[in-house]
């Protein structure tokens, strides 16, 4: 298994840690540069407060509308698709 | 959105020209994504009967060219870009949202509104977590009416990633667009969202910040 060592990984700065945000919490990052955020975040705790707040944000927006549909809709497409 | 989605007696017409075996599949396809559809369009629209007329559109069109889907494990990215194109194409017509096609080419991705940025007081520790507490604050509608403001590729982009929760690959396999103009569109879409909710924060007092600088 192929492990990242720690003392290979590069010191990034905040406007690139920043930059590596969105895909941080996205899940769409591997490899070198998640380590890379991975380090910065653990010593910078005002980017750690940024993504902390952008997984915040996203996760009020993954609740919308979760189970807040009426059943007209499966009550009028059931009626439509069955008749025939 | 006008009124000018096709009806549900366009979808009733679609499926009547089926075959009974399509008919079958068709069922078979769209029933159990019903619930992931009609979400989608709530989260694109809002309004729920405009939702409903959208996803009887989806219907009726995926029941027109159900004879070109050829993979059937991938009918809800199918459905989902139907969708997804339905609702833009409507967006283009009602033609308010003349900027959209100029903002994607523009590069300067890292120099956007950060809601996070605006709020939170670093030097100010004792206050516990302004950022935080703002979004305690905010109520669904809030969100929901941030994210209706947003120009129709954005707000297709940002549901697509945050309401349902699809990786930036599927999405870009949905819009038919490159991975790097989806990466961009999100952030676009999230900067635009997050200042309409600095915006609306700072219209309830919940924010006792100046104007943003962007
Ligand atoms: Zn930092």
């Amino acid at each position: 298994m192929k492990t990242i060592n720690k003392k290979t990984v590069k010191t990034i700065s905040c406007d690139q840690a920043i930059k590596l945000v969105f895909s941080y919490i996205d899940d769409e990052i591997r490899g070198t540069h998640r380590a890379e955020l991975e380090h910065h975040l653990e010593t910078c705790r005002h980017c750690f407060d940024r993504v902390a707040f952008e997984k915040l944000l996203k996760s009020r927006l993954r609740r919308l509308n979760v189970g807040g549909s009426s059943k007209r809709l499966r009550q009028r497409i059931d009626t439509l698709l069955e008749q025939f | 959105m006008g009124t000018i989605i096709p009806s549900w007696r366009q979808l009733d017409e679609g499926y009547m020209r089926l075959t009974q075996q399509q008919r079958e599949e068709i069922k078979r396809l769209v029933l159990p994504l019903l619930d992931d559809l009609e979400r989608f369009a709530l989260s694109l629209c809002h309004r729920e009967d405009l939702a409903e007329e959208l996803v009887a559109a989806t219907i009726a069109s995926a029941c027109e060219s159900f004879g070109r889907l050829r993979d059937t494990t991938k009918a809800k990215q199918w459905l989902f870009r139907i969708l997804s194109n339905k609702f833009l194409s409507d967006c283009r017509r009602q033609s308010r949202h003349k900027e959209i096609a100029l903002t994607d080419s523009l590069e300067d991705d890292n120099n956007q509104f950060s809601l996070f940025a605006a709020v939170s007081q670093p030097f100010l520790l004792w206050w516990g977590n302004p950022e935080r507490e703002l979004i305690s604050h905010l109520l669904d509608e809030d969100i929901q009416n941030a994210l209706d403001s947003l120009p129709g590729d954005f707000r297709v982009a940002v549901a697509l990633c945050d309401v349902e929760g699809l990786t930036y690959e599927q999405i870009a396999s949905i819009l038919k667009i490159p991975l790097g103009t989806v990466r961009s569109r999100i952030a676009r879409g999230r900067s635009l969202l997050q200042k309409k909710l600095w915006h609306h924060a700072r219209d309830m007092g919940l924010v006792k910040t100046k104007e943003p600088h962007q």
